[in-house]
C-alpha cells in the first residue's frame, strides 16, 4: 500500500488495512440521499468523503454544496452509516465469499 | 466555516487504519476531536483501548499524524504539564497540549495527576472517553462503571444476583468543583455540540479544561455495531448522562431534556445490564432523576450568582 503522509517521529504511519475485516459494505442509493451528511459525521473510520457539487433538490432545481461519497479502502462495515441514515438511502450489502 | 465543512475538510490527524473495534465511537469521538485540535498538537494517550488499538504506534511507526505520546495509566497529567512548562520556556504559547485519556487512567488510577494538574492551574486540555471499566484489558470494573452492570470482575450469577455494588462517580462534578475554567460533557451521539466544546476548551488560556465524553463500549458491554450511536443518544435522552459544562462552577445544562424517556429504554440497549430486575432498574431511575435535579439546583444557583 502507497504511503501517503509522513510522521514526525518514527518510521512512518503505522496503519492496518481495516478494509479486510468487511464482512458486510455500505451502499449509497443516491435518488433517495438529500446530501444532509449524517454518515459523514457518524463514520468512525472517517470514510464517508465530501466535496462540492452540484445537489438535487426534492422540485427538481439544483444547488451548490456539499455531496457526500463512501470510500470503501479502510471501511470496517459497522453499519452506523445505514443506522443513523434519515432517508433510508443507504443499505448494508454482504460482502462477496464472506 | 460550518460544523459540517469542517468535519469534511479537516484533516484527519489519526492513521486511516487503526484497529478499534467494529463500530468503535470512541475511535469516532478520538478522530473527530483530533480533526478539531489540528496539527498544532501534542497529545498523549495512555495505556486503554485507544494506546491498544495502535494510536500511540507500533514497530517503530507512529499511530498519528502529530506528536503522541504513551505515559503511564497514572501520570498523565503530571507528564503533559512538563511538556506545557517546556513549551512555555521555549516561548511557543500556541500549541495544544491535550490527553485523550480512558476512564481507567481518569477516574480511578490517574485521578491524582489530573487533580494535582487542576488544582495548580497547568494549561492543559484533558479529554477522558468514558465506556465504564478497563474495556482493553477485559472488560474489569472500574469507579466510572454503572451500579448493577456486569464485568469480568463483578460477575453475574445463573439466578441474575451480581453486578457491580457501587454507584458510578459523578466525576463530571467532581472536576467542575476544582474551580477550573471549563468543564464540559459530551456525546459522541451530538457532535455538533462535541464541536463547539472542544474549540471552547482550546480557547482556555489560563488553566486546566476538562472534558468528560460517554461512550458506550459495544464489545464490552454487549451492543451490536450499528447501534453505537443510538446507545450513546440514549444516554443523554434518558438524562443519565447530561450534557452540561461548567466554568469556574458556573454550570449550565447545555442540552435540557425535556421529556426523558424511561432509563429502562437506555438500559435495555445493552446486555451487561440485561439480568437486573425491576426494583434494580428502578433505583438506577431514582438515581438519574436525583442528579439531574442536582444539576439543575446547581444551574439555578449559577444563574443568580
Amino acid at each position: 500500500m502507497e504511503k501517503s503522509y509522513k510522521a514526525p517521529m518514527g518510521e512512518g504511519i503505522y496503519e492496518v488495512n481495516t478494509g479486510d475485516w468487511r464482512i458486510q459494505f455500505p451502499e449509497m442509493d443516491k435518488t433517495r440521499c438529500t446530501e444532509c451528511g449524517i454518515c459523514l459525521m457518524y463514520c468512525p473510520v472517517n470514510s464517508v468523503k465530501a466535496g462540492y457539487g452540484e445537489v438535487l433538490l426534492k422540485n427538481g432545481n439544483t444547488r451548490q454544496g456539499l455531496v457526500y461519497t463512501i470510500d470503501l479502502s479502510y471501511c470496517k462495515g459497522c453499519g452506523v452509516c445505514a443506522q443513523e441514515c434519515p432517508q433510508d438511502a443507504i443499505t448494508m450489502k454482504r460482502e462477496n465469499k464472506r | 466555516m460550518t460544523v459540517m465543512e469542517k468535519l469534511a475538510f479537516k484533516e484527519d490527524m489519526i492513521s486511516p487504519g487503526i484497529s478499534a473495534c467494529i463500530g468503535c465511537n470512541v475511535e469516532l469521538t478520538l478522530r473527530t476531536v483530533m480533526k478539531i485540535l489540528g496539527p498544532n498538537t501534542v497529545f498523549a494517550v495512555p495505556p486503554g483501548c485507544m494506546g491498544g488499538v495502535g494510536v500511540v504506534g507500533w514497530n517503530k511507526q507512529s499511530g498519528a499524524k502529530p506528536p503522541v505520546f504513551f505515559p503511564l495509566l497514572d501520570n498523565t497529567a503530571s507528564m503533559l504539564a512538563g511538556i506545557r512548562l517546556g513549551y512555555n520556556a521555549q516561548g511557543r504559547t500556541d500549541i495544544n497540549v491535550v490527553a485523550f485519556a480512558g476512564d481507567g487512567a481518569t477516574v480511578d488510577a490517574g485521578f491524582q495527576a489530573l487533580s494535582g494538574a487542576a488544582e495548580r492551574g497547568d494549561r492543559i486540555l484533558y479529554i477522558c472517553y468514558d465506556n465504564e471499566g478497563y474495556m482493553n484489558t477485559g472488560y474489569q470494573r472500574s469507579s466510572s462503571t454503572s451500579k448493577w452492570a456486569w464485568t469480568s470482575t463483578t460477575p453475574v450469577n445463573a439466578s441474575g444476583g451480581g453486578g457491580k455494588r457501587q454507584h458510578k462517580k459523578d466525576f463530571p462534578v467532581i472536576m467542575a468543583m476544582h474551580d477550573i475554567p471549563y468543564m464540559a460533557t459530551a456525546s459522541p451521539a451530538y457532535i455538533p455540540d462535541l464541536v463547539a466544546k472542544v474549540e471552547k476548551a482550546m480557547s482556555v488560556t489560563e488553566g486546566l479544561a476538562y472534558i468528560h465524553i460517554y461512550n458506550p463500549c459495544l464489545t464490552g458491554w454487549g451492543i451490536p455495531s450499528d447501534q453505537s450511536i443510538e446507545a450513546a443518544r440514549k444516554a443523554v435522552q434518558s438524562r443519565y448522562f447530561p450534557l452540561f459544562e461548567s466554568s469556574r462552577r458556573k454550570i449550565r445544562i447545555t442540552r435540557k431534556v425535556k421529556e426523558p424517556i424511561p432509563v429502562k429504554a437506555y438500559i435495555q440497549a445493552s446486555k451487561k445490564f440485561r439480568h437486573l430486575d425491576d426494583e434494580q432498574i428502578q433505583e438506577l431511575q431514582e438515581l438519574t432523576d436525583e442528579r439531574y435535579r442536582f444539576l439543575e439546583a446547581m444551574e439555578q444557583v449559577s444563574q443568580e450568582g
